[in-house]
């Protein structure tokens, strides 16, 4: 089944403020993309829109074969979410009902959506290192966050979804269940053939599943390409920033940079001009005046410049 | 199951500390209420003995001798729920009289309770749900304006306009003896109903103003909730997330309720004495005004215990709804 998804100039918004502004984006069938900025950059937004969550102010999410996220009535929404696209939370959060074991809200996905046999669910959990029966009768607060995780992407698969979002899957969990995680999501993707977009903040979780990846800043997609083109050579000032930041196990500590500054939140981001001026270390004139345009998978006046 | 232990446990200490209490107001009482009945007994024309016996009857303990045992002899009774005799009316004891009593309380309180807490939560819900609207604004205006009045001051409004002003409701008894007998058929239990109407909706319209806030709050809680999202996310039908809200929005009531059925208990002194209507609230009254202290101790006795359970039976239901406490239990 062919199933990418084509994001194409949307803008989501939370009152009047674009959360994600005039973004373009292509999830090609069969890979894994990641979407990766700081905290508060709209990664979460974006990811919601693909679900049709949110309130799209313009711009259309097309997934192949089911239609444009953006336009769909309620109903049509609510018969793709969980059948053909599947959502999965941060670990942290709790995203089952506290009062419910697992199974019966198994059932309840099953029941919604008109299903009988969600049999399926038993060997995606074992094929996860779970124990189906034992998982099945535990309530949320029964589990450990790397069950729960794993728990979220059975809730997302268990229906034969194509397109599986995740956002922050590893985030809050320790490094040897993130390791566990990301080897899960590698291998379902690969199993199933999925088209995955996994949203996180660490750049390492990117070079590790991601085979493209999408830099987001201030609602900005401001770079994409394959995940090896682009952390051996980055081209935005910001993503060179993120990069410089990671700490390596090998060489001393200070070579990690952190990124100066802080991300704006939605009231700050300026309406006019690059949305990274403030902390760019390359600015110009002409960044306070004009938004740069993605050219070449990149978005900056300085990048446009050399490459003239 | 500790958990119930731990109750009983509780419970059993607050009964003890009631009963001491009211044995040490009984004997410390100034004009001591014991000595005055022994006195009068005599004066009545009984010998000494007789009149002691006849004490000991009312009280459950012999007037003279030493405090302890007085104290022990007390306890012993009460263990055999032998509450003693009541002192205004000679010979009947004081067990009959409350127990008899108690199931009318009963009937008032619960369902003065289910009534105001079923009408606070539905109308919690539509207004937590329709916030920003008229609908929601008016619920919630509604619902404060009439919250912190006490329940007595509901029932005398509601007995002066619709037992005075219009007689549409009798003033008082459990049932109109000349028309019904006692039996379970409809006319009775429809007059049952009809005279327990006015004292019910003074309790339900005091508090369905706080269950309504209660409910409104916790409901905007749970629907910021992930797990509300994360339904919405996976497509699930919108009664089933319905259910998934109310039943999470529900649960920190049942902690309230367990303490609100103490409060109408003792509430209840008040609107059966409005009402006149026979209950155990009335009995204490009556028992006060009479100086009937051996009633007075019985009636008080069984509010405590009743309380007490009621607040068991509130935790047990919340272990049934909760499994996170039960998994624990
Ligand atoms: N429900 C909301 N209402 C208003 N603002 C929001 C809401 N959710 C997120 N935002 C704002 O939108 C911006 C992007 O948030 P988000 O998409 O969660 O970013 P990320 O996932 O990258 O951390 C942030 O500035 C955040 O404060
Ligand atoms: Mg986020």
């Amino acid at each position: 089944m062919n199933m990418g998804v084509t994001i194409a100039g949307l803008t989501v918004t939370y009152g009047d403020l674009p959360a994600v502004k005039d973004v373009s984006l292509r999830l090609e069938d069969g890979t894994i993309t990641g979407l990766v900025g700081e905290s508060g950059s709209g990664k979460s937004t974006l990811a919601l829109s693909l679900l049709g969550h949110g309130n799209i102010a313009s711009g259309s999410v097309f997934i192949d074969g089911v239609g444009d996220m953006s336009k769909m009535d309620k109903g049509a929404l609510r018969a793709v979410r969980g059948a053909k696209i599947g959502y999965v939370f941060q670990a942290a959060q709790n995203s089952l009902n506290p009062l419910l074991t697992v199974g019966k809200q198994l059932l309840d996905l099953a029941k919604s959506h008109g299903v009988r046999d969600v049999r399926g669910a038993h060997p995606l959990l074992r094929r996860m290192g779970l124990d189906p029966d034992r998982v099945l009768n535990s309530y949320q607060h029964e589990l450990s966050g790397g069950m729960r995780q794993r728990v979220g992407i059975m809730f997302a698969l268990v229906l034969n979804a194509h397109v599986l979002v995740l956002d922050e899957p590893t985030t809050a969990l320790d490094m040897i269940t993130q390791a566990n995680i990301l080897q899960i999501v590698r291998e379902v993707h690969a199993d199933r053939g999925l088209t995955t977009l996994i949203v996180t903040h660490d750049v390492g979780v990117v070079a590790e599943v991601a085979s493209r990846v999408a830099v987001m800043y201030g609602g900005r997609i401001v770079e994409c390409g394959s995940t090896k083109e682009v952390l051996a050579n980055p081209r935005h000032p910001y993503t060179r920033g993120l990069i410089n930041a990671i700490p390596r196990l090998t060489g001393p500590v200070d070579v990690a940079k952190p990124l100066p500054g802080t991300p704006p939140t939605l009231g700050t981001i300026p309406a006019v001009g690059c949305v990274f001026r403030a902390r760019c270390p390359i600015r110009m004139d002409v960044c306070s005046a004009q938004e740069p345009e993605m050219i070449d998978d990149v978005a900056c006046h300085a990048v446009g410049v050399t490459a003239k | 199951m500790w958990r119930i232990a731990g109750h009983l446990t509780r419970g059993l200490a607050m009964i003890w500390a009631v009963t001491t209490f009211t044995f040490v107001l009984i004997r410390l009482m100034p004009g001591d209420p014991v000595q005055v009945q022994y006195e009068r007994l005599i004066a009545q024309g009984m010998t000494p003995d007789q009149a002691e016996s006849a004490t000991a009857i009312t009280y459950g303990f012999v007037p003279h001798g030493p405090m302890w045992k007085q104290y022990l002899e007390y306890m012993w009774g009460l263990a055999h729920l032998d509450l003693g005799v009541s002192v205004e009316s000679q010979g009947v004891p004081v067990a009959d009289r409350v127990f008899g009593a108690l199931p009318w309380t009963v009937l008032l309180v619960l369902s003065g309770i289910l009534i105001s807490f079923l009408i606070g939560v539905v109308l919690g819900v539509v207004a937590a749900m329709r916030r920003s609207t008229m609908v929601g604004h008016g619920l919630s205006i509604a619902g404060s304006l009439l919250h912190g009045v006490p329940p007595f001051v509901i029932g005398i409004v509601l007995a002066a306009l619709f037992t005075r002003r219009w007689r549409w409701f009798p003033s008082g008894g459990h049932f109109n003896g000349d028309e019904v007998s006692p039996g379970f058929y409809y006319d009775f239990i429809g007059d049952v109903a009809y005279h327990a109407v006015l004292p019910a909706a003074s309790f339900a319209v005091a508090s369905y103003g706080g269950w309504l806030l209660a409910m409104r709050s916790s409901v905007a809680s749970v629907l910021g909730d992930d797990f509300l999202l994360a339904a919405e996310l996976r497509g699930l039908r919108p009664f089933m997330r319905f259910r998934y809200l109310a039943r999470n929005a529900i649960l920190p009531l049942f902690t309230v309720l367990a303490i609100s059925f103490g409060l109408v208990f003792g509430g209840s002194i008040f609107i059966e004495r409005i009402f006149n209507y026979p209950g155990l609230g009335m009995l204490l009254y009556q028992s006060i005004g009479a100086r009937d202290f051996s009633m007075m101790s019985g009636a008080f006795l069984l509010i405590t215990a009743a309380v007490i359970v009621a607040n068991i039976l509130a935790d047990v239901l919340y272990t049934v709804i909760d499994p996170r406490v039960r998994r624990q239990a």
